[in-house]
């Protein structure tokens, strides 16, 4: 070993000199476009600040912010409300639905592109169409999809002899059919994530297991579940930052709150009061009351991913 | 053997029997842009049109300003996902193989960023770029692409997976940190590039609210907003609706189909290294 | 690789610079008007006509030049109010009768009064519901009310006469059995349990939302708790009218349409809709009341933004497009609602069209307007009435409870 060499190469790259360049633009775009509005943001979730009347800094700001300054008010009125605790058990409702069927089917097909066999290259690019659409697209067609006497769905259960129930429309089935429309469009997305961690699983793992006489089921739960642990986590992680803000798919397959308001979730109501109440203060603070959920999950999730995860090296 | 042909058959079924729930919404989307008026409510279902006709995507190619929005679109896309894989992938050199004070710090926020509901920093964000003086160009759509925390996240892993040893090799020649991260980092992350191009590509594409506030003369339209001007208050033609979708679906997915090659790898994101 | 990258992007910043230096020259107009609406649109026959609207316009005022914008319903008031708190709203965009109060208090509006010109030609019920605080904001572009749509064949088929202009709801309830009766996707009466539906319902039987100086609300009315257990029985006892279940995702327009419902209240506005959709014919009566008549009243207007550089143009272009002889010509060719206007030979040609033969039903229907209680926080106001009226329709509460619970809630949340 050169020691020598080494401290020079070191001196080289240490340091934020050397790393600034590289950083600047993500950094100029991520103060401008991300966090400056979310500051201003937090700033209004101090207010009854309408959203239609305009502000600036330069007139009449003092003014603005003696007439509309609430301090905590905003908050205080969220938690006590009845509606938030609704869409929020509604938001965990999916959640709940959706992670596993969402897990299950983007390891199922992580397993199907993995094969061998022929025609896994076809299944690649079939089971990532539905990621490629927009979801104003999507969301129409599930919703026509799914309609009680127009839509193909009943119609194909028909064929069964099967009764095909309401779908969007029926109270205990509309966040269901919420989380069909939403596992369809994401599973080829997760299902390429854990692709790649299927790719990186050493095969002397399985080689070792193999000649220790396990089946295939053996393999894939001793072995292959294991080392997708941490895969899974981020998996697990970034669908549910994801499924917390759950919104185009409700305002369009259930506009309006859907049957009985079965299917408001927070971004809707978040969406509706900086919309259309004319309520932008109110809203703001619901987001970052909502924000702060979202963070306190994830957090618990990095905890619990430094005692369970595998990562043999 | 048999064995094998059990597995074979098991994967063939199951295979198909998710291409088939991936691949109908398509079919259906397909056929009602073929439909007319009067077909869409018929009963009972028609999945092959009785009377197929062009008349949706005649009258979507007569829109006026449809060629020229499709083109602003393909080039804000095509701009933003270069600007938004420059930045990111230098970003995400910096994180994997450089070392600075509150580097773990700083990520972090960048990945905090992820957590925030759009919807409410949309007006603030707007102010913004009014501030910037950035209405009304196309320009203003390339800009923000400048932060892409998702993507610096992805690059990040692959890059961290590349052995230090090319870098030494590379610092061991003379070869700046610039010419390092161009000539050598840059090429092996291609297949996370590529992945993330086409995420960039149709998250630009099918971007809508945003260019919908900014953009306000004619000539400055992107396709979405475009299409956008189709729904009315109380009556909506799907057939019209399915037409323009699948017409700006187009583009993606031939990127995509053309790209395969490169996601051979799949997308990746976990830590186990090889 | 990196060498394709760095020369796309160069390519491509050197022509955005050249698209951001695009000035689209014409002949040099004087002054550019940014118009922006939602209810003409290009998917029927409104879009057409509203250009031909903006060409009178132009012809007529060859300094100023008008660019419009149109934008879908769904998305048109978010995109609006983020222009508006950026200072950039266009020179003149359209409300409807709900958004409007909230612009005006919010100081969104230019005050037009003495640049519209004369407005003596404007029914001045429409004209009024662009005024606020007695100053007039902006100027109503069409206006539309509600009436009861019939299909004739069901009636024949049922044997019973068509109805008239002074039927009550008991002889709504006793067609839409005997149609009901038809079969078992065949109804008689589309008309929900929601917040338009209902304040107008308590007005046909006596009943009101609030009080008349609208400073109180009156939820609770013996009146209004009839009309509600009256309305959802429509749906859930005697099921002349469809559920939710029921209709499966159908939309309203389409089930009368497809020729299996027997009466629909719904709007003159889907008078060119039901011409050409519909197989069998129809016609219109004003709405059936039980103690009276209430029908409905809908305006949409254009506003000029208080932070247009050309106010009096806009002004002009806002007024042509509401009140002038040539637009209210246009609009009534295209079958577009009706021109907020007096003008007793535009009005006569509306009247020729048909269907519907009885269009006069639509002109009775103006003597017993209704229009919803104009509070600031009106879509909040809608959303828990709405609400409340869902849990009725569901039969998770009974209709006083309701309207109680409801009573209470909206003293707590608006300021009236």
């Amino acid at each position: 070993m050169n020691f020598g060499n080494e401290k020079m190469i070191d001196s080289g790259r240490r340091g934020w000199r050397r790393a600034l360049p590289f950083l600047l633009p993500s950094l100029i775009g991520m103060v401008l476009f991300a966090y400056l509005p979310i500051l201003i943001s937090l700033f209004l979730s101090f207010t009854s600040w309408s959203g239609i009347s305009r502000i600036s800094l330069t007139h009449g700001f003092f003014k603005f912010v003696h007439e509309n300054f609430l301090g905590l008010q905003n908050y205080q009125e969220i938690i006590r409300s009845s509606e938030f605790w609704t869409v929020l058990s509604h938001n965990f409702y999916f959640i709940v639905l959706y992670l596993p069927l969402m897990l299950v089917f983007s390891l199922t097909c992580a397993v199907i592109i993995n094969s061998k066999t022929k025609g896994s290259g076809i299944y690649r690019v079939i089971f990532y169409i539905p990621v490629l659409t927009s979801w104003v697209a999507a969301a129409l067609i599930w919703k026509w999809f799914l309609s009680f006497e127009y839509g193909p769905i009943n119609n194909i259960l028909s064929f069964f002899g099967i009764e095909g129930p309401l779908w969007l429309q029926s109270e205990t089935l509309a966040m269901p059919s919420i989380v069909l429309a939403s596992v369809w469009k994401d599973m080829g997305f997760y299902g390429m994530i854990f692709y790649g961690g299927l790719k990186g699983i050493d095969p002397t793992y399985y080689e070792a297991a193999q000649i220790d006489g396990a089946s295939r089921k053996q393999l894939f739960f001793k072995v292959t579940l294991p080392m997708l642990s941490s895969v899974t986590f981020y998996v697990v992680m970034l669908s549910l930052i994801n499924a917390f803000q759950l919104f185009p798919q409700v305002m369009v397959m259930a506009k309006d709150a859907g049957p009985n308001g079965a299917t408001q979730v927070m971004v809707e109501r978040i969406y509706k009061y900086a919309f259309r109440f004319g309520k932008m203060g109110y809203a703001t603070a619901y987001s970052w009351i909502l924000f702060v959920i979202i963070f306190f999950f994830t957090f618990i999730q990095k905890r619990i991913e430094k005692r369970w995860v595998n990562y043999d090296v | 053997m048999s064995e094998k042909h059990e597995t074979h058959f098991w994967f063939y079924l199951i295979g198909t029997a998710i291409s088939i729930i991936a691949l109908v919404p398509f079919l259906w989307m397909i056929s009602t842009s073929f439909k007319s008026n009067g077909a869409l409510l018929a009963l009972p279902i028609e999945w092959i049109p009785k009377k197929p006709t062009f008349e949706s995507y005649s009258k979507l190619f007569q829109l006026s300003g449809f060629l020229s929005s499709s083109f602003n679109s393909l080039f804000v896309a095509v701009l933003s996902v270069s600007v938004g894989l420059l930045s990111a992938s230098a970003a995400a050199f910096a994180f994997a193989k450089l070392r600075f004070k509150g580097k773990d710090l700083l990520f972090m926020v960048f990945i905090a960023s992820l957590m925030i509901p759009s919807q409410v920093s949309f007006i603030p964000l707007y102010l913004i770029m009014n501030n910037l003086r950035l209405t009304n160009k196309l320009i203003a759509l390339v800009v923000p692409c400048v932060f892409k925390a998702f993507a610096v996240f992805m690059l990040r892993q692959q890059i961290m997976s590349i052995p230090d040893a090319y870098m030494d090799a590379a610092s061991l020649d003379g070869a700046s940190l610039g010419k390092t991260f161009f000539r050598i980092i840059l090429p092996m992350c291609r297949t996370s590039l590529v992945t993330l191009a086409i995420i960039l590509f149709m998250d630009s594409w099918n971007d809508y609210l945003l260019p919908l506030v900014l953009m306000t003369s004619k000539e400055h339209f992107t396709l979405p907003i475009l299409l956008n001007s189709l729904s009315g208050e109380f009556k909506t033609s799907f057939n019209l609706l399915m037409a323009g979708s699948l017409l700006s679906m187009i583009p993606i997915l031939i990127v995509y189909v053309c790209s395969q090659k490169y996601f051979s790898n799949g997308l990746q994101v976990g830590g186990i290294k090889g | 690789m990196k060498r394709t990258i760095i020369v796309m992007v160069i390519v491509a910043l050197l022509c955005s610079a050249g698209l951001m230096a695009n000035g689209v020259s014409e002949g040099t107009p004087i002054v550019t008007l940014r118009f922006e609406q939602f209810s003409g649109t290009d998917s029927n026959d409104s879009g057409p006509a509203l250009k031909e609207m903006i060409a009178a316009f132009e012809a007529k005022n060859p300094n100023i030049k008008v660019e419009l914008q149109t934008i879908g319903y769904d998305d048109y008031f978010t995109q609006l109010q983020s222009k508006v708190v950026g200072g950039n709203a266009s020179d003149v965009f359209e409300l409807n009768f709900e958004n409007f109060v909230s612009y005006a208090s919010e100081g969104a509006l230019a005050d037009i009064d003495k640049m519209v010109g004369d407005t003596a030609g404007f029914n001045q019920t429409a004209l009024g519901a662009f005024k606020y605080d007695g100053i007039q904001y902006g100027v109503p572009c069409s206006f539309s009310n509600v009436v009861l749509f019939y299909n004739k064949a069901l009636f024949d088929k049922a044997g019973i006469a068509y109805p008239t202009d002074d039927w009550t709801w008991t002889d709504m309830e006793k067609a839409g059995k005997a149609i009901r009766a038809l079969g078992n996707d065949i109804y008689g009466l589309y008309r929900p349990t929601t917040f338009h539906e209902f304040y107008k319902g308590v007005k046909q039987n006596g009943g009101a939302l609030m009080t008349e100086d609208g400073k109180a609300f009156t939820m609770t009315l013996v009146q209004n708790v009839e009309t509600l257990e009256r309305m959802v029985g429509w749906q859930n006892d005697s099921n002349i009218m469809p559920t939710e279940a029921q209709m499966g995702g159908m939309g309203d327009w389409d089930l009368f349409k497809s020729g299996r419902l027997g009466m629909i209240v719904t709007g003159i506005w889907g008078f060119s809709d039901f011409t050409t959709g519909c197989s069998f014919d129809w016609d219109i009566i004003v709405e059936p009341g039980n103690t009276q008549h209430a029908s409905h009243f809908f305006a949409n207007g254009y506003v000029v933004s208080a932070t247009s550089k050309h106010q009096k143009e806009a002004a002009m272009l806002a007024s042509f497009l509401g009140g002038s002889r040539e637009a209210a010509q246009i609009r009534v060719k295209a079958n577009w609602e009706l021109p907020p206007v007096n003008y007793e030979d535009i009005l006569a040609s509306y009247l020729q069209i048909t269907p519907p033969e009885n269009r006069e039903a639509v002109f009775k229907s103006l003597d017993y307007l209704v229009t919803p209680p104009v509070v600031k926080q009106q879509a909040e106001m809608q959303d828990i009435i709405g609400g409340y009226l869902s849990q009725v329709v569901y039969k998770k509460m009974d209709a006083k409870s309701a309207l109680e619970a409801c009573q209470a809630e909206l003293e707590a949340k608006i300021t009236l």
